[in-house]
């Protein structure tokens, strides 16, 4: 039966007007920072109307869309200023234990996924294994019924705010890089863990590091077999190889800076010259066209079980690029006012001050998630061969 | 390497222009090709005579000729002039698309090729036995022979379009080879008679025709751009793989390699702001022609920074005309300023009243090329 994917549109517009609170809306719309808060009221509202996991199949309490709803699902969230979807656990680790969890870790971890009992970090990152994952050292021993964690992870987003860590750990030296490696879940309340700010660029805490220290962990937190975890690792990195976010957030983004640009220029009424970030603007906006038609092209090939390609890592570039440029944009247009009230004591608004913290932690595009040198060395891979 | 580069309109109108080009690509043009290979009958109607054909047809031929580097005005020729026909009364309509269709003449538009065909360079006087046309035209396509020429023209504040014989037309001020190859001349028509008949259309008719003209222009300049990039790449990385410094393939370098790559994602962006243009035009989307300003400035940044980063990576073979990358970086700078460069396109966009386009989800097509 095919899909009327028009309706299904319609329908999400329709609902999603009228749920999602006009205070997240605002916190969205002004291109603030979404915190666990946001995320989580939204969530909640979005699981009782049955739409917690987009991603997910129904059997494990999703929806069963397809990867082109998921698309729609995304742009009309971001037309209409919702936030996105916390990633961590519904598009990470949820996955994960549905595809290599024991019945008895579904039943434990995914309920309180979809209602956002529980909130989700990542521990794949170490300070000696950036790029480079199958280097990591931070190493679990089995003692009776525990794993005992010891080592630490960094870069760490929103670990200071989760209830639960998803983490790689070394539970053999003996095999190669790759091998001896295991997914460990793990409760941030466990006696051991220590996390310790980051502080960023952008004045935002999100970053942290977390250490470990003879950390016991109950041994049925082991997800898969032990020394598989690469084997989960890459599922989990392909899976997310398309977020259908991404594209519909830089719309929204694009539409923002524009209306920034507009305001900023009539404000300065002449003083300032905005000839040249309505230009860059145009520019940005042509981008994000082609973006949207790779993401479709790329949505196409997955449903089709066509291979992807290279696209992932052009629309990863592409994507990180034209938002480090719109923020850029946004920076011009607000710098003069805003640059010298960067963070506000609590309970102040200083509104264009976002801008400069967007800015900045725009910078992050290009790194997380695999750097634009890397992406770039996987195209050039293709093109020219190893 | 080949599935890096799928084509954006693939089919036999591709093949044959692709297999022509390529047999072509080191012989000086002799006739007139264009109109013997029957091109110019595929946007004219079938009642016509023509092929009945779209301009997802065209810009097959467009594709592949581009893709072996050969210059043939097949826009004005084959798109430019055929739409600006359809503007006169049937009757005229049909018998000048009839001969169109079968090369029986040969028409060509007076249009500078750095300008839109909605853009008046000659004014026309109405007088008592006809009209008089005066103005200058620069840079007129005239790689191939002409009996005839279009020309737009503005007649007491509206819009026109003449036809007029090359013989009244005359002789060219001057004669020049153009930036991509192709030969290009300047008219100046001082007080030219001509018979009222000479005027087929006037007004919405001509506006509208004029319009239409435009934006096929345009949106053929557009995948002659794709199609040239993606050759560009194609000759960069073959050159990369088999050029040897040092004792090791150029492809080896780091930083070679990751220029490529931005190469190739400046291409797939420009590749899906095409599609995306072919389906505006397709669904006769209400804002397409600001949607192919806003491809015109876009691809013009891509396409001269990859041209400039081509000739870079080719070393000294970079700036010799024997090399196809490099008469393809040119052909890519000199696509550029067709049909209005980007400078004059921000400058419209920027006029306009500012906008936020109404964001929609377009599934209608998803295979890659815009078939």
């Amino acid at each position: 039966m095919s899909i009327d994917y028009a309706g299904f549109r319609r329908e999400l517009e329709s609902f999603v007007r009228g749920a999602c609170p006009p205070e997240i809306r605002a916190v969205v719309a002004a291109g603030q920072k979404i915190t666990k808060r946001e995320y989580q009221a939204w969530q909640q509202i979005l699981n009782a109307q049955g739409w917690g996991a987009p991603s997910w199949p129904r059997e494990a309490g999703g929806t069963g869309w397809d990867i082109r709803q998921r698309l729609i699902f995304e742009e009309v969230m971001a037309e209409n200023d919702c936030p996105p979807l916390y990633h961590h656990g519904l598009g990470h680790i949820g996955p994960v234990i549905i595809r290599f969890g024991t019945p008895e870790q579904k039943a434990r971890f995914l309920p309180r996924i979809l209602d956002g009992s529980d909130w989700w970090c990542q521990g794949y990152s170490e300070p000696g294994s950036g790029s480079d994952l199958a280097s990591l050292s931070t190493s679990a021993r089995l003692d009776g019924d525990a794993w005992v964690v010891n080592g630490q992870k960094i870069w760490t987003s929103h670990a200071h705010e989760a209830s639960m860590i998803y983490m790689l750990v070394r539970t053999s030296k003996e095999a190669k890089k790759q091998e001896g490696i295991s997914l460990l879940l793990v409760p941030m309340d466990t006696p051991g863990i220590t996390v310790r700010p980051i502080q960023t660029i952008d004045g935002w805490h999100h970053l942290n590091e977390v250490f470990f220290d003879e950390v016991r962990v109950r041994a049925d937190n082991l997800v898969g077999e032990v020394g598989k975890g690469w084997t989960c690792a890459k599922f989990l990195l392909e899976r997310e190889r398309l977020p259908p976010a991404n594209v519909a957030r830089l719309e929204l983004m694009r539409r923002q800076v524009t209306q920034l640009v507009e305001e900023a220029s009539r404000a300065a009424a002449g003083l300032r010259d905005f000839s040249g970030l309505h230009h860059k603007l145009l520019l940005c906006e042509a981008d994000v066209k082609g973006a949207r038609v790779m993401m479709a092209q790329a949505t196409d090939d997955l449903i089709h079980q066509r291979p992807l390609g290279v696209q992932p890592s052009v629309i990863k570039m592409t994507c990180a690029d034209v938002a480090q440029r719109l923020t850029t944009i946004a920076l011009d247009a607000v710098g003069p006012d805003a640059a010298h009230r960067f963070l506000a004591e609590a309970g102040d608004d200083v509104p264009d001050a976002t801008w400069i913290q967007n800015y900045m932690f725009t910078r992050a595009r290009t790194i997380a998630g695999g750097t634009s040198e890397v992406q770039r060395n996987v195209v050039a891979n293709e093109l020219l061969g190893a | 390497m080949s599935t890096s580069f799928p084509s954006l309109f693939p089919g036999m109108l591709l093949d044959a222009a692709s297999r022509y080009a390529e047999d072509h690509i080191v012989v000086a043009i002799q006739g007139d090709p264009v109109r013997e290979l029957g091109w110019t009958a595929t946007l004219v109607p079938e009642e016509a005579g023509g092929v009945g054909g779209s301009l997802s047809d065209l810009a097959s031929i467009v594709e592949g000729l581009a893709t072996h580097g050969l210059q043939l005005p097949v826009v004005e020729t084959c798109a430019v002039v055929p739409l600006l026909l359809q503007a006169a009364g049937a009757e005229t309509a049909h018998r000048w698309l009839e001969a169109v269709a079968e090369g029986s003449v040969q028409m060509a538009p007076l249009t500078a090729l750095s300008a839109t065909p909605d853009v008046n360079a000659v004014t026309a006087r109405h007088l008592d036995i006809g009209y008089e046309l005066s103005g200058t035209v620069q840079g007129v396509d005239a790689t191939l022979p002409a009996t005839h020429y279009l020309v737009p023209a503005q007649v007491d504040g509206e819009d026109a379009i003449f036809l007029v014989d090359a013989e009244r037309i005359g002789a060219p001020k001057a004669r020049y080879r153009t930036m991509e190859g192709r030969v290009g001349a300047d008219f100046v028509l001082a007080q030219l008679a001509v018979p009222e008949s000479a005027c087929i259309a006037r007004g919405a008719a001509a506006r509208d025709a004029r319009a239409k003209a435009t934006d096929a222009a345009l949106l053929l300049t557009a995948a002659d751009t794709v199609a040239a990039l993606a050759t560009l790449i194609r000759q960069t990385v073959t050159h990369l793989k088999e050029r040897r410094q040092f004792g090791v393939a150029l492809s080896s370098f780091q930083v070679l390699r990751h220029r490529v790559a931005d190469m190739y994602v400046k291409y797939l962006g420009a590749k899906g702001l095409v599609i995306h243009c072919f389906n505006d035009y397709e669904q006769d989307a209400p804002d397409l022609r600001r949607t192919l300003r806003l491809a015109k400035v876009s691809l013009a940044e891509s396409a001269r920074a990859c041209a400039e980063a081509a000739i870079q990576m080719h070393g000294g073979m970079g700036v010799s005309e024997e090399v196809l990358a490099t008469r393809t970086a040119q052909r890519l700078i000199a696509s550029e300023f067709r049909y209005g460069d980007r400078l004059l396109h921000v400058a419209y966009l920027l006029a306009l009243a500012p906008q936020a386009s109404a964001p929609h989800v377009s599934f209608s097509n998803q295979t890659g090329s815009v078939r």
